[in-house]
């Protein structure tokens, strides 16, 4: 079963880094979107009509994108105060609780969006001249990639991978170790204070803002 | 009943580690189970939640932070406010909060001030003696400023959550006396305590380095020209300014500072997705909680409770201080702006607060919450900078937190630091 | 007696509008006519999404009735699309006969087919252009303006037709626009022009009544076929008469705005020959009214008296 699910976990870890280099991509292309739009008001005196709603759905796309690999390398913003009260043990069911209940909600994302997506497909987005269909497909792709990645995490910790997580203060966020190292007991990594344990000690790149930086921004 | 499920599940989720986003989705599908409704609704609100061009100033905002951390222009503005302000007692805590009023001029948020400024400033404390708590306090503390003075991204968030119709060139121009009075106040406060510890000052470089540093400086100060200059004067508006701000930083990292290969540049793009994507999947999981708060009727039931508690507008803006601060001590910056703007706006507006000046007050309260365990993402980074905990920080933070309240007073009993700059450009 | 249904209905104007209390006034006397068994909740300022999202939730029955323009139904129903075509109407009293005669029944028929059932029509009023630069007295007088358009392909194209520059913007950034020069102007009717204070920015608003969008009641089909034959009756009705109220408070917000944009120091140019205006939107109406029922539901309205 171990094998299997590092062969997995080394197909989901491609997954993520395509979405996250699509997500980087959409990132960019919005860039340059919006700003040929304010270019074009003064060189040419007129609007580019497609380049605000195409950029608005770029964003969708990249924000569920990044939202599902966000669930694969544990940086979403989460809660820690309930877990510290409660015995160490409970800690992997409590995870694996969440986890089910992100990938419910990758379902319902992916099922709701598709009937969003049918009742809305007549209809043509303003300005693109395409379906709107497309303005619920970052909902229904975001949701399939949830599913995807929280039902690995509930199989990693069962066969006693390590999962990231909100303060565990690793180099997750760039997915070095997917499916390869990291394993040992999920429980005893979670437990670790992310404050006590020296996050650049094992960190090669051992930049304080290049790690602080990323994990910075949850919040505002 | 359906409020017990909303917020009970919301809490039970929250507990048990559930990312906050998450929380907030799920609470609000359970309830619309409950409440019999077709739980399309839940998503379709999370989607048009985050479709809107508006919230693309976060992403671009956070971009062009990203960008200016990594490409030099930072670290060149942190070495300017030293030249400056180091030689004042508490020396680089002074500089710790001047760098913030200049990072903050470029970026609208918090924690990217806290992980900049911070990054670049706790090891140079630490290094002439400074407690490293100190360090910490000013670092996070001064990192509210980022979201007063413009740019503010969570200043559009605000404006879009109040329905659209406030002028975000006005709300950002609204923020910058109430930020500088921040600064102002938390610079007596880091003097007071650098006296008290005896903390040495930086001796003054002279004005022919300081020249020098606000010439290498130059580029990053005048980004903080165009963005507010282009969005008074009418070359761009004010979403489009962050756009403006990316495109700016990137010339100047690549063709000026020549500080930015390839690799720095796709780690700039990978950061900005991963922590836009999730301030964002908040905002919009916080828009159909949002909705079913509308739909329960909370807010109205609210201003009717506040306007049987009292009708004095005094009392009322207390009051809803204190729920504000309160809450941001339990939650973020976005989600709040986002759930509480519609419950709480109609009633200061009822009582006659002017929503641009709400707007002000609203930030600079959940801007505090930041800084306030147990979730304060700002704290969390301050400390993860500083490599501390978080109870050694708050043993010492209480002169910078009471600085920040102070502010806060002020700037809610006295509108005119908020409204009587918007009113000069009019 | 206690509310035994609730219905739940949606605007995305405030409190005071004459749209909500359109809808308030036919809540009352549902309200009333039922012995307090049915009652409307009004939920205004877009506390539960904006037109197109409380549309869709209307259609799926999360919310019961929701108020909207007809230019939001377009995607949907793309018989409303015709609506959209500047200068249909001659007036308001034009619009207000053909929206309550056979045409009205035939575009609400075309709802159902939607989960809609259409209850009233109300008044949105006209949209007029203004701008800060000069007063609009003809066609030539656009010519170059920046004018702030919805994002609709419609408004877009006319604005070319006429020669003026279309920049699609957010509502909320119109103000400082115009105020700074990144627009010119914009177009909206009286209320809107006076509340949103753009009157203080753009002063020269000329009167053109280039767009009569009507606007509507809708009942979600769900909720509707719910209610028993004698309350649809009496939901429908109260909806008729609060049309009638609903455009009698529209017709006093109007003039209660025109006073105040004036007193704001508005200039307001009344007189001006709509002809011109009307002949340049030719290529538009071949452009969006190209299917035979399309021209033929442009000729019964230019022919309703
Ligand atoms: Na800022
Ligand atoms: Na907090």
């Amino acid at each position: 079963m171990r094998e299997g699910l590092i062969r997995f976990a080394t197909m989901t870890g491609a997954v993520a880094q395509a979405a996250l280099w699509l997500a980087g991509t959409g990132l960019v292309l919005m860039t340059v979107f919006v700003f040929a739009q304010v270019f074009y008001r003064y060189a040419i005196g007129s609007s580019l009509f497609w380049a605000e709603p195409a950029a608005v759905m770029l964003m969708g796309w990249f924000i569920f994108l990044g939202a599902a690999v966000g669930v694969k390398e544990g940086y979403h913003l989460s809660f820690d105060v309930g877990l510290m009260v409660v015995p160490e043990s409970w800690r992997p069911w409590f995870h694996s609780f969440s986890d089910v209940v992100v990938t419910g909600f990758g379902f319902g994302m992916a099922w709701f969006g598709w009937q969003l997506a049918a009742r809305a497909s007549t209809g043509v987005v303003p300005g693109l001249g395409i379906s709107r269909l497309w303005d619920f497909a970052p909902l229904i792709g975001g949701g399939v990639l949830l599913m995807l990645f929280s039902v690995e995490r509930i199989l990693r910790r069962a066969a006693g991978l390590r999962t990231m997580r909100f303060g565990d203060n690793d180099d997750a966020i760039d997915g070095e170790i997917d499916g390869l190292a990291g394993a040992g007991s999920a429980a005893a990594l979670m437990a670790a204070d992310p404050r006590t344990t020296d996050p650049h000690a094992t960190d090669p790149r051992a930049d304080r803002t290049t790690t602080a930086a990323p994990r910075a921004r949850k919040g505002d | 009943m359906e409020l017990w499920i909303l917020f009970g599940s919301f809490v039970a989720l929250l507990l048990i580690g559930t990312p906050v986003a998450f929380c907030l989705g799920v609470a609000s599908f359970l309830t619309v189970l409950y409440l019999g409704l077709p739980p399309v609704v839940v998503f379709q609100r999370l989607n048009s939640g985050i479709s809107v061009f508006a919230l693309m100033a976060i992403p671009f905002f956070i971009f062009a932070g990203d960008l200016m951390v990594r490409g030099d222009i930072a670290r060149r503005l942190v070495a300017l406010a030293g030249a400056m302000i180091g030689h004042v007692r508490g020396g680089l805590g002074q500089v710790n909060i001047v760098a913030s009023l200049m990072f903050g001029g470029v970026s609208g948020s918090a924690a990217a001030d806290a992980s900049a400024v911070g990054g670049l400033m706790v090891p140079q404390m630490k290094e002439r003696g400074y407690d490293v708590d100190y360090a910490v306090n000013i670092t996070v503390v001064s990192s509210i400023i980022a979201l007063m003075v413009p740019p503010s991204h969570n200043m559009i968030i605000y404006s879009i959550a109040a329905g659209g119709r406030l002028s975000i060139a006005d709300l950002f121009t609204a923020g910058i006396i109430p930020g500088l009075l921040l600064a102002f106040m938390l610079m007596i406060a880091a003097w007071w305590v650098a006296r008290k510890k005896g903390y040495p000052t930086e001796p003054f470089p002279g004005l022919r380095m300081l020249g020098t540093l606000a010439v290498a400086a130059l580029p990053g100060l005048i980004l903080i020209a165009i963005i507010f200059g282009g969005v008074r004067s009418g070359w761009f508006t004010a979403s489009e300014s962050s756009n403006v701000a990316v495109v700016y930083a990137l010339l100047v990292t690549t063709l000026v500072y020549r500080s930015l290969p390839w690799s720095e540049f796709v780690e700039a793009t990978k950061g900005a997705v991963r922590t836009t994507a999730m301030v964002l999947l908040v905002i919009g999981t916080a828009a159909c909680f949002g909705w079913l708060l509308a739909y329960l009727r909370v807010p109205t039931q609210l201003v009717e409770i506040l306007q049987n508690v009292s009708d004095n507008p005094i009392v009322i803006l207390l009051l809803m201080n204190i729920i504000l601060l309160i809450l941001g001590t339990f939650m973020d910056m976005s989600p709040l702006i986002v759930i509480t703007t519609p419950i709480f706006l109609p009633v200061a507006v009822a009582f006659g607060v002017d929503p641009v000046h709400f707007g002000v007050i609203l930030i600079l309260n959940l801007g505090i919450g930041l800084c306030t365990p147990p979730v304060g993402a700002v704290l969390f980074v301050g400390c993860a900078v500083g490599r501390i905990s978080i109870w050694q920080a708050m043993r010492t933070i209480w002169p910078f937190y009471g600085a920040a309240f102070a502010t806060l007073m002020l700037v809610t009993y006295v509108p005119a630091l908020s409204l009587w700059l918007p009113s000069m450009f009019r | 007696a206690a509310c035994e249904i609730t219905l739940r209905s949606s605007d995305t104007h405030p409190d005071g509008y004459p749209t909500v209390e359109g809808v308030k006034a036919m809540a009352e006397e549902v309200l009333e006519r039922t012995d307090g068994r049915i009652c409307i909740e009004v939920f205004p300022s877009s506390q539960l999404g904006e037109e197109r999202d409380t549309i869709e939730q209307t259609q799926f029955g999360v919310i019961d009735l929701v108020r909207a323009s007809f230019g939001t139904f377009n995607d949907i129903v793309p018989v409303t699309q015709t609506f959209s075509l500047p200068y249909l109407f001659r007036n308001v009293d034009h619009m207000h006969a053909v929206m309550d005669g056979p045409i009205g029944e035939e575009i609400g028929a075309a709802f159902e087919e939607r989960d809609l059932v259409v209850l009233a029509y109300y008044d949105g009023g006209a949209r007029s252009f203004y701008n800060s630069q000069r007063p609009i007295n003809s066609i030539e007088d656009l010519a170059g303006l920046k004018i702030r358009v919805i994002q609709n392909d419609v408004f877009v194209d006319m604005m070319d037709a006429l020669g003026a520059v279309a920049t699609p913007m957010p509502y909320g950034e119109v103000y400082s626009g115009i105020q700074t020069g990144v627009i010119d102007g914009a177009e909206n009717n009286y209320p809107s022009y006076d509340s949103s204070g753009h009157a203080e920015v753009a002063p020269y608003f000329t009167l053109d009544e280039h767009l009569m969008v009507p606007e509507l009641v809708a009942m979600s089909k769900t909720s509707w076929d719910a209610l028993s034959p004698e309350d649809q009756e009496v939901v429908r009705d109260s909806a008729r008469n609060s049309s009638t109220t609903q455009r009698q408070l529209w017709a006093e917000a109007e003039a209660a705005s025109e006073e105040a944009v004036i007193a704001a120091g508005a200039e307001i140019v009344r007189e001006i020959d709509k002809q011109p205006f009307i002949d340049a939107m030719a290529p538009v109406y071949e452009k969006y009214a190209t299917s035979p029922e399309a021209q033929d539901l442009v000729e019964r309205i230019r022919a309703t008296e």
